[in-house]
């Protein structure tokens, strides 16, 4: 069965399955397909060029081969498994691929893939990691840069109407994401994590308009149907590395608890803002990608202050965790960090130290990009629970 | 005090200038005796060298971190760091220097502020900033932003621009990079002026920054006379000198000396054919990645079996900016124009210009370079790489096994891969080592017929 014949949560998770079905399809009818790495690309700039993006995954069901004569097993499980896919020809039918400075292995394998795997078009995107005005201003630069490759490319001129229509129709998606998310705060929630999962992973498979008819559809089922998640003890919320699988929350959710929120990418993460619509578009779009992303690859501080305290420090780092919490009305949180994930490693203690603050029970789990990481894994959930209960 | 090596076997022939740079480490640890007794504040900072000459001339102290889990580790107090870092929750993944630094810093935290008593070196001294950088790896600043929970010093990231390598040769890159450096120093300043309530000393940073790129010259020139055969100049004789190099940018004269007395050794050692090792240098090798501080005395047992180690991928010099500087009336701007690192400039200078053409052609065709990381090993002619892939450090890591198979392929030279960590002992097993270094030793010699058969020149 085609994709194009299911509607709705089935449809999300046919394309979450097999995600190149339709951009295939759309390559043959001549569109270029670009893939792209994390969150921080700025994909209303393709979509004005008439570029499909298609966001780059791992396949925690493959196992790494190709990959270890190229990136040693001490970096990111996701970006070997990546990297792994590309030199199997995985990625294959891409016309072009954007990256950017997410972390050291993000900003690393680049280079390593346009050496190993070669596709033709790439291009880099140096976002810097703070958020002062000179970074402002270098990140500024970089917007015409991206743009000037991608009018090299096309051969075309950016028409800056059609960047306003992208930023819209992107801003669109955040809302129709934010709107599903919101059929997670009742209780039970009307969506699992997993479904919500496969829902973002379809539609950052999709070209954006189609991604938004895909929301409508899901909004409009989970709405109406009578099947949903059952009430459960645990209302968590996962925060963390990279989940492009749904492996970790069936697990979860296959015990007495329901995930009804995240702070992940492939989850909240990307569409909680709005990009601002400013006179020259491209002023909103920077500052959207370096400012109002939260993600702890950025560092996140009163930039200058001279005095520090701890507890504030926290809050103004994680305070939008407390109002998640509040508001999807958490009594525990899961921090999951990928082994050799420095960026979410090294925040673990801080943000246990915040929820310690505001009174709510944290478990860390690591993992390592691999089904085997379940069973381990299950019974300390477990355990986590019978202490929320 | 302890010094970096634990044992003197005497199979390398070790440079005289190399103690007096040594002996540098000591003197870093003793002014942060200093600051305490004086009041003078103290940065931790990372290494990445931009912020050191500008705390000089603002006169506040730099202790690294960084630099302090090297010397822990190599005087074995290492490890009830990383036991307590692990206690407080971080994965034992993260950066070795960092845990090490974890532990002390909940130590002395535990201790009310006080230097724990049983710190290598006499410790390091409570720092009233802390000074953080987004050069070379992400540990740089997540790190100091989770110091956090055990200092209410205020914080600042240098930030370093890394365009990918496709773009770091378009147009208007490298003045893209140089404003946005220049732009964000100047806030830093701001921002430190603020804090210590008085100005910068403008001669003071020109005086230091023109001593930093002294010393890197130097430093550049004496690993271009390392590729002599017998290579000169070994390994260790590099990490003993690097914290001066490193660390002690503020005492400019004394290091600037220190290294034109080792340019001039290395220089007579390579015209009169002195060797780096006591045997005859019968294989040599780059060492690629960081090495194991805990157990450097396997090189002594390496060289005894003819393995000269003579260069490395890390802790370069960077290329000399060969620019008028005279043209630049701003301090700042100077310094960062002569310190900035460009592949345009790594091209123009460390390329014949025919070569250098083909390379920007392949950067521009393909995104990559075959040549660019592992010219070293081509330039020493080299035999074999030693490929150390660290648990605890990304960066470093990284792009080792592309260079491996860059090697490989384009300058038919082999590598072995050691699995370890630069701080913790338990990962590295020196037994294990030597047995594949035997085997190692034959596949260098197989891949030396290959070379010859290519008509390469070594
Ligand atoms: S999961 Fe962590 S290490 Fe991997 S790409 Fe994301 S931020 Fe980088
Ligand atoms: S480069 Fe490696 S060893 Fe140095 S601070 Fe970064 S992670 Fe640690």
């Amino acid at each position: 069965m085609t994709t194009s014949t299911l509607h709705g949560l089935a449809q999300a998770a046919a394309v979450s399955r097999d995600r190149a079905q339709r951009v295939l399809e759309l390559k043959s009818g001549g569109k270029k397909i670009f893939g792209y790495l994390c969150i921080y690309p700025v994909l209303e700039m393709l979509t004005a060029f008439d570029i499909v993006p298609f966001r780059l995954f791992g396949d925690i069901n493959e196992p790494v081969t190709k990959a270890n004569n190229y990136l040693p097993t001490v970096v990111c499980p996701f970006i070997r498994s990546y990297l792994d896919l590309g030199l199997k020809g995985r990625y294959d039918f891409l016309d072009g691929i954007i990256t950017s400075h997410i972390c050291d292995v993000g900003a690393g394998v680049p280079a390593i893939w346009n050496y190993a795997v070669k596709t033709k078009f790439t291009y880099h995107i140096d976002t810097p990691h703070t958020m002062r005005e000179s970074a402002q201003e270098y990140h500024r630069h970089l917007m015409d840069s991206f743009r000037a490759s991608l009018e090299e490319y096309t051969g075309r001129k950016l028409e800056p109407a059609k960047l306003v229509e992208a930023v819209k129709k992107h801003n669109e998606q955040r809302a129709l994401v934010r709107a599903l998310y919101d059929l997670k705060k009742p209780d039970p929630p009307l969506v699992s994590g997993a479904e919500t999962i496969r829902v973002i992973k379809a539609v950052q498979s999709l070209p954006v308009d189609e991604g938004n008819a895909l929301l409508r559809e899901v909004i409009d089922e989970v709405k109406a149907r009578s099947t949903g998640p059952a009430k459960k003890a645990g209302r968590l919320m996962i925060w963390g590395s990279i989940l492009d699988n749904t492996l970790l929350v069936e697990m979860i959710e296959s015990l007495d608890a329901n995930v009804v929120m995240d702070d992940t990418c492939v989850g909240s993460r990307p569409f909680f803002n709005d990009v601002k619509i400013t006179p020259d578009p491209l002023d909103g779009l920077a500052a959207h990608y370096l400012n109002h992303i939260k993600c702890p690859r950025t560092f996140t501080t009163d930039y200058f202050a001279h005095q520090k305290d701890h507890v504030s420090d926290l809050k103004r780092r994680y305070g939008y965790l407390g109002d998640y919490a509040r508001d999807w009305k958490v009594n525990g949180v899961i921090l999951e960090a990928l082994k050799y994930c420095d960026t979410h490693g090294y925040e673990v203690p801080s943000v246990k130290d915040y929820f310690q603050e505001i009174d709510l029970p944290t478990i860390y789990l690591e993992h390592d990009y691999t089904p085997g990481m379940i069973a381990p894994l299950k019974t300390r959930v477990q355990g986590f629970l019978e202490i929320i209960a | 005090m302890t010094s970096p090596e634990k044992t003197k076997v005497k199979t390398i022939n070790r440079l005289k200038s190399m103690y007096a740079l040594r002996a540098e480490v000591d003197k870093m640890y003793a002014a942060g005796e200093d600051a305490t007794a004086t009041g003078k504040p103290v940065a931790w900072v990372m290494l990445g060298q931009w912020a050191e000459p500008i705390l000089t001339a603002m006169d506040v102290i730099s202790i690294y971190p960084e630099n302090y889990g090297s010397v822990c580790a190599a005087g074995g107090k290492a490890a009830p760091y990383l036991e307590i870092s692990d206690a407080e929750g971080f994965p034992s993944h993260v950066c070795g220097y960092a845990r090490n630094c974890f532990g002390y810093s909940a130590k002395m935290k535990e201790l009310g502020g006080v230097i724990p008593p049983e710190a290598p070196m006499g410790g390091m001294p409570r720092p009233n900033l802390l000074v953080a950088s987004s050069e070379i790896c992400d540990a740089r600043f997540k790190w100091f932003q989770a110091l956090g929970r055990y200092f209410d010093a205020p914080i600042w990231t240098i930030e370093s621009p890394y365009p990918g390598l496709r773009e770091s040769i378009e147009p208007g890159t490298d003045e893209r990079s140089v404003k946005f450096l220049i732009s964000q120093l100047r806030e830093f300043v701001t921002f430190l002026e603020q804090l210590f309530g008085r100005k910068i000393n403008w001669d003071k940073l020109d005086e230091v920054a023109r001593g930093l790129a002294g010393i890197n010259r130097l430093r550049w020139e004496i690993n271009r006379a390392r590729c002599a055969h017998p290579g000169p100049m070994h390994s260790k004789d590099l990490w003993s000198s690097i914290t001066a190099a490193f660390f002690r940018g503020s005492e400019s004269k004394a290091i600037l000396d220190g290294f034109g007395k080792m340019l001039e050794e290395v220089k007579q050692r390579a015209e009169t054919g002195v060797s780096a090792l006591n045997v005859p240098e019968k294989f040599r090798l780059s060492f690629d990645g960081l090495p194991p501080w805990h157990s450097l005395d396997i090189f002594d047992k390496l060289a005894a079996r003819g393995w000269n180690f003579v260069i490395e991928s890390n802790y370069r010099p960077y290329t000399p900016n060969n620019i008028d500087l005279s043209k630049y009336a701003d301090p700042l701007e100077r310094y960062v124009r002569e310190r900035f690192q460009s592949t345009n400039n790594i091209l123009d200078v460390e390329y014949e210009p025919e070569e250098a053409a083909s390379i920007r052609d392949e950067i521009k065709r393909t995104g990559n370079s075959t040549i660019l990381q592992i010219k070293h090993v081509r330039d020493c002619q080299c035999d074999g790489m030693v490929i150390h892939i660290l648990l605890s450090c990304r960066s470093a890591s990284l792009p080792l096994p592309a260079m491996q198979q860059k090697a490989q392929d384009l300058l038919k030279v082999p590598a072995l891969v050691l699995e370890g960590d630069m701080v913790n002992a338990s990962l590295f097993d020196p037994a294990e080592v030597l047995k594949k270094a035997e085997a190692f030793e034959e596949t260098m010699s197989y891949y030396k017929q290959l070379r010859k058969e290519a008509g390469m020149p070594w």
